[in-house]
């Protein structure tokens, strides 16, 4: 157990002689991938404590949710993950069908269920090129933004938008692919999957990477559940838990979904759990996309003019790319929530850091903090 | 395990291999980027349809479309009584608050609002992100067509009212 002493002391008191070094990681430092503030302490080169503050981007999407409508809310979820946009999206609206009781067409869920599966990989990628470039390896980051540009386009054409899709609706979708759509996202998956090779090869086994990464930053699978910690970060310990799987949603209890789990709980593992569940989620978006084609029908429902969810409350999960995001909707029949509560993958996981990060080194703290692979907005909400 | 530096030697492989494919990259400003229809850029008004429901300014998740409006009467030749009509004085949308969901022009009722893939209206100063009645309607040239929605699927809106007429 580490000694801990508390005292104040004016400046220039010289209490450096005496007192713990602590140092500022944030909120702007370009590792951080956004404001996130870690408070170290420091006992030469080694971290003997370490605190996250956060909240330097909070928005109060969870207040401004009670005050908008539910496609107004959409809206607004689609964008504390700016990585998953998709994804978060899909869980305000899966929430609010419960709520309501409205059946989701079957073409709809299986759209939803590849585009979901996309947006993933989308994230991942954006992972698997922005790890590296913390870490000393610019390259991996022109390969991964070559193949999200590819599947970005996808989205684009059907969607409108590349970052910020707004394409689901409580319901179902907003509207109907374009013609010939499904087949230009199954060339765009083909290519994708063609080129991954590329990025494998580069970083994967490349032994100043393997070098940063293989046995720093290792978190036990109990630390890992203590904190609540999920996604490719908690299976890359060993944690064998996905609900795509285990309380399937969407479409995914007819698919058959493979579980990236690894064992050594470092930063590396944590690296190849994301660089395996892009060809995985790049199967299962392909298996969808051939299901679409064989579905007829309308992907929404029609809706009332004024959107009111009955009285009661529920609970949604979904295994969002980061991890597990929870929706906890409780509504009075108004046409906005009274209470929509938010559980996100990143908050979660970055609790771990203040356990994780003790016993480190400074520099492999980089290391680390870019393998738990958060988004800030997500964390602060 | 690994022979040293078979890392290093993989990984210029892959450089190597890209070495000899065409480019990737645009080079944007002297190439336009080929846009979807439906891509989100600018938001268009068709002012001539517009009835001033107020629907969009209502339904706006951050209020960035400001409407002004006075009633006019229209006196028509041969009907018993003269007619109430709005007419539109203002039609604003700040493009620097718009966070380009797209739900005003999905809830408009009289097609008074399209998107346009048009992007390129940056300004050095935040105040000329707001496009007036005109700058709006000047967009409206650039709205594309819409695609034809996948045959699997349910026609599109504009596809079902040309049946309805026809």
């Amino acid at each position: 157990m580490v000694r801990m002493t508390e005292m104040t002391v004016g400046v220039g008191s010289g209490a450096d002689e005496f007192a713990d070094m602590v140092l500022n990681i944030g909120p702007q430092h370009p590792s951080t991938h956004g404001v996130l503030r870690l408070k170290l302490t420091l006992d030469g080169e080694r971290i003997t404590a370490c605190e996250p503050v956060i909240g330097y981007m909070h928005r109060g999407a969870e207040k401004l949710f009670e005050v908008r409508d539910y496609r107004q809310i959409l809206m607004l979820a689609n964008r504390h993950d700016w990585l998953s946009a998709f994804c978060s999206e899909l869980g305000v609206a899966l929430a609010v069908e419960r709520l309501m009781g409205i059946e989701v067409p079957e073409r709809a869920v299986w759209l939803r269920t590849a585009l979901a599966e996309l947006n993933r990989v989308l994230n991942h990628l954006m992972f698997l090129g922005s790890y590296p470039l913390e870490i000393g390896a610019i390259t991996p980051m022109f390969y991964a933004f070559r193949e999200r540009e590819a599947l970005q386009a996808v989205f684009e054409e059907a969607s409108g938008g590349r970052i910020h899709y707004m394409f689901n609706r409580i319901g179902g979708l907003k509207e109907e692919v374009p013609s010939g759509w499904t087949g230009r996202a199954r060339e765009a998956i083909d290519q994708v999957r063609r080129r991954m090779p590329d990025l494998d090869d580069l970083i994967r086994r490349n032994e100043i990477f393997m070098a940063r990464t293989r046995g720093i930053g290792v978190l036990s699978p109990e630390t890992a559940a203590a904190y609540g910690v999920s996604g490719p970060v908690a299976r890359a310990s060993g944690m064998d838990f996905d609900l795509r799987r285990d309380d399937p949603y969407l479409a995914y209890g007819e698919l058959d979904v493979p579980v990236v789990t690894r064992t050594a709980g470092d930063c590396h593992a944590r690296f190849e759990c994301m660089l395996d569940q892009v060809y995985v989620s790049l199967d299962l978006a392909q298996r969808c996309l051939e299901k679409v084609d064989t579905l007829s029908g309308p992907v929404n429902v029609r809706l009332p003019k004024v959107v009111k969810a009955p009285e009661g409350h529920t609970y949604a999960w979904t295994e969002n790319p980061l991890g597990v995001n929870g929706y906890y909707l409780v509504s009075r029949g108004e046409k906005t929530p009274w209470r929509l509560k938010l559980r996100t993958a990143s908050y979660a996981n970055v609790q771990a850091l203040s356990t994780l990060l003790v016993g480190c080194l400074v520099p492999d703290m980089v290391s680390i903090l870019g393998s738990m692979f958060f988004v800030v907005g997500d964390i602060d909400k | 395990m690994n022979i040293p530096g078979s890392g290093l030697a993989k990984g210029l492989a892959v450089t190597l291999k890209t070495m000899t494919r065409p480019v990737t990259t645009r080079q944007y400003p002297d190439e336009a980027p080929a846009l979807p229809p439906r891509s989100r850029g600018v938001i268009a008004l068709l002012e001539a349809n517009c009835t001033v429901c107020m629907l969009c300014a209502r339904e706006c998740p951050d209020w960035c479309i400001y409407i002004d409006s006075h009633k006019e009467t229209v006196e028509t030749p041969g009907a018993a009584r003269a007619r109430q009509r709005n007419v539109l004085d203002r039609f604003d949308i700040d493009f620097s608050l718009c966070m380009y969901c797209g739900i005003c022009v999905e809830v408009c009722p009289f097609d008074a609002l399209y998107w346009s893939p048009e992007f390129e209206y940056a300004e050095t100063d935040i105040r000329d992100l707001l496009h007036e009645k005109d700058r709006l309607g000047e967009w409206m040239p650039t709205v594309p067509a819409p695609p034809a929605h996948d045959p699997r699927g349910e026609l599109s809106k504009e596809e079902t009212t040309a049946e309805k007429k026809g």
